[in-house]
């Protein structure tokens, strides 16, 4: 194949493919000598520096974009995606719908390939957020202490007690539907402010036979509203409508992703949002302290000074940025521990109508497995039951079963009548994990990142006692045709978070050991995997960083 | 099982469906009869029919759901998924490769090319390429198991985002303008269609 269509490989605006013949090429290149040449631009070099750039807006950008806009601070947050108007734009179509992935190439590789895209990466303002299913469990204490309990992966440098606040204030800001008693965890001070979500088939059929085989489960924490909600910054947002459509965009704003939520309230509080901007440069002054970035705004490259960065782009282009600038990499620990949660899924069919396109995916959960007795790993996880769009469905059941044909036909003829389970299970960071950049590039020219991922002894066993278990249950409710899909789900580690800058990027509030005014914040500097859905632990990362910010500059004044 | 015909038709007329979402799905209803390839010469883009034609077998329509289209268009713009697994080489060559190495695996079992073949014969071939068994240089260069679980894969996803066969199993989850009310086990709205035997 000629080399020149190398660079333009997964890309939505494919460069020109170069002339091959050589008469036409030096033909056209006569005639084009005498054309005075378009002369690069001087970047601007606007004098207002700002306080801060926050880079992404998704779950770790969007929370401290607003926290520091409220301080009074001069905030600019630099989204690579577009801003979309989900009532008028956001189509019932999952096709439709995948400008909503960082679509991007990334290279999946080791034993136990990632898949990106539609499963784990997000674009627009509001970040992945646009697509999240909106599962929104509280981590529970022991989870950040999976070195002190059982002597592997990595502690974290606070506990529970320092993010609960946070967790409290999300709850009630982002009006999260939840049961009035969670059956685990530590108890909450206050209650979720909406009830539930009402229970879909899926949820159903695995309430009725958890409670046969005495699994506790519970209706699912989710950031979607059950009744219309008082969004400060933004208005009243309406009840869910149950489209089921969460992982392929809201159109109605009940979900709460960030772009009717945070950044709203950011907004007016001054915060200038810059969508379509993609940073490339993050630049430094000769003491190493980060003086601005450089960003491809519509094609034109732009400049934006400030005092201090806020890297929040998620655990695959927050290394990628950090690479590439060659920036905070004394620990060594950059692109390192990548985790990926174990999320194997369980399907069924069932004689009843399940209709799985109807309802949030989750209602129903259990975290009764978050340390099951007698278990040969380290870690726990929880279960969820789990409807699903057809298209979604139809490539898993490909990927998976295989099935080709009439066969498949036939298979894909049962859909409304299939329901799932899945685990979201603790995954240790191992050093055959992790991100690098590839030689490949881009059509931006940029190097593709490679991520390795292999589940190691610890994240099979543990798929092995939650296979065996989501299959009783499915057993028990009255499954046929019983299979398994595994998947490994949230990308998480890459620029860890920790003690010491020996071995973490960031130090416990965020801030980098490297780089004097750098700050991270997604779930690239979760220590460790946590054996819960992570967006909620992200944003009360991203409000806890804010306030460390906040406080550590009022010191300083 | 199978729902009434005209199902998902006569919702897209409806204001059950949005603007946004009609345009989605009558866009593959409307796709004209013939299509051009603009990536794939022609003789491949003819390979790649083939295959789709066994891999989802449509015999019951007069005219099938095209689905080679999808390919094309997408390796002609350069467009991505957002990933790809590593031991394969990029969309582009993966695609002219494997398209290739079927033709290779079909003239090393029949000695005629996969276009040449009837049905069984066409079948026998993509069952060696789907147990990785399939003869040929071009496999040498391509991962087998990786191609065929991304060909399938996207063939499939390309088929069931069709309107026509989203009504055949009986989706209408595109008709959610008054959201969901009934949404337990054997709960359904008025225009959810039912099974028929």
């Amino acid at each position: 194949m000629p080399d020149e269509e190398v660079l333009e490989e997964g890309v939505l605006n494919p460069v020109k493919p170069e002339i091959q013949d050589p008469l036409l090429k030096s033909l056209l290149k006569e005639e084009a000598a005498p054309v005075e040449k378009e002369q690069p631009q001087p970047l601007p070099d606007p004098t207002d520096e700002v306080d801060c750039v926050v880079i992404g807006t998704g779950a770790g950008g969007a929370p401290l974009l607003a926290r520091l806009a409220m301080a009074g601070l001069k905030v600019v947050a630099l989204e690579a995606g577009p801003w979309h108007n989900p009532s008028r734009d956001f189509a019932t179509d999952e096709k439709a719908q995948e400008f909503l992935f960082w679509n991007d190439e990334r290279l999946a590789a080791g034993q136990d390939p990632v898949a990106f895209g539609k499963n784990n990466s997000g674009t627009g303002v509001g970040g992945s957020t646009l697509h999240y299913t909106a599962y929104t469990p509280r981590a529970q204490d022991d989870d950040f202490h999976i070195r002190r309990d059982f002597g592997v992966g990595m502690d974290w440098p606070f506990g529970y007690d320092e993010l609960e606040p946070y967790y409290e204030e999300l709850e009630q800001f982002l009006g999260i539907s939840g049961p009035e008693n969670y059956p685990w965890g530590k108890p909450r001070r206050r209650p979720y402010p909406l009830a539930p979500l009402p229970l879909n088939g899926a949820a159903q059929l695995m309430a009725r036979a958890c409670q046969q085989l005495g699994i506790r489960t519970s209706p699912a924490a989710n950031a979607s509203l059950s009744a219309r909600y008082y969004q400060e910054g933004v208005g009243w947002r309406e009840a869910c409508t149950n489209r089921g459509f969460c992982q392929a965009g809201c159109s109605t704003g009940a979900k709460a992703s960030m772009d009717v939520t945070f950044l709203p309230l950011a907004v007016g509080h001054g915060a200038d949002i810059r969508p379509n901007s993609f940073v490339t440069e993050i630049e430094r002054d000769e003491s190493g302290r980060i003086t601005g970035v450089v960003y491809q705004q519509n094609g034109l490259p732009q400049r934006q000074k400030c005092r201090h960065l806020f890297l929040c782009a998620g655990a695959v282009e927050t290394p990628r940025l950090l690479l590439l600038n060659e920036l905070a990499l004394n620990s060594g620990h950059v692109g390192k521990n990548f985790m990926a949660h174990t999320g194997l899924q369980v399907w069924g069919t069932f004689a009843e109508d399940v209709r799985p396109y109807k309802g949030i995916p989750g209602a129903l959960i259990s975290e009764d497995m978050h340390r099951p007795p007698q278990a040969d790993f380290a870690g726990g996880y929880l279960l969820q039951s789990i409807g699903i769009m057809p298209v979604t469905f139809a490539g898993q059941v490909a990927r998976e079963r295989k099935l080709w044909g009439q066969p498949l036909r036939a298979y894909m003829r049962q859909y409304n009548h299939a329901a799932g389970i899945d685990m979201h299970g603790e995954c240790l960071p191992h050093a055959e994990n992790f991100l690098e950049l590839a030689e490949e590039k881009d059509a931006r020219g940029l190097p593709k990142p490679r991520i390795h991922f292999t589940n190691h002894e610890n994240e099979r066993r543990m798929m092995r006692h939650a296979e065996k278990l989501m299959r009783q249950i499915w057993t028990q409710a009255g499954a046929q045709d019983i299979w398994s899909f595994p998947r490994n789900a949230h990308l998480i580690g890459t620029a860890r978070m920790g003690l010491s800058g020996d071995d973490a990027v960031v130090n416990a509030d965020g801030k980098a050991f490297d780089v004097p005014n750098l700050y991270i914040c997604d779930n690239s500097v979760f220590p460790s995997s946590l054996s819960v859905n992570p967006a909620l632990t992200i944003m009360a990362l991203s409000l806890r960083t804010a306030d460390k910010f906040l406080e550590a500059r009022r010191l300083v004044s | 099982m199978t729902y009434p015909e005209g199902t998902v038709h006569a919702l897209l007329q409806t204001d059950l469906v949005t603007e946004a979402t009609r345009t989605a799905l009558q866009a593959r209803l409307d796709a004209p009869a013939h299509y051009e390839p603009r990536f794939f010469d022609a003789d491949t883009y003819q390979v790649l029919r083939a295959v789709a034609a066994r891999l989802l077998p449509q015999p019951e329509r007069a005219r099938p759901i095209e689905l080679a289209p999808v390919i094309d268009a997408r390796l002609a713009e350069g467009r991505s998924d957002g990933w790809r697994y590593d031991v394969l080489p990029p969309d582009r060559e993966a695609y002219r490769l494997g398209l290739g190495g079927i033709n290779q695996a079909a003239q090393k079992q029949f000695q005629q090319d996969f276009r040449e073949l009837n049905e069984a014969q066409q079948d026998a071939v993509v069952e060696q390429l789907a147990a990785g068994k399939a003869a040929g240089n071009n496999w040498m260069q391509l991962n087998q198991g990786r191609f065929f679980e991304e060909l399938l894969a996207e063939l499939t996803e390309a088929y069931y985002a069709h309107p026509l066969a989203q009504e055949e199993i009986g989706y209408v989850g595109m008709a959610d303008v008054p959201g969901w009310t009934r949404i337990g086990l054997n709960e359904l709205e008025p225009r959810e269609p039912e099974e028929q035997p």
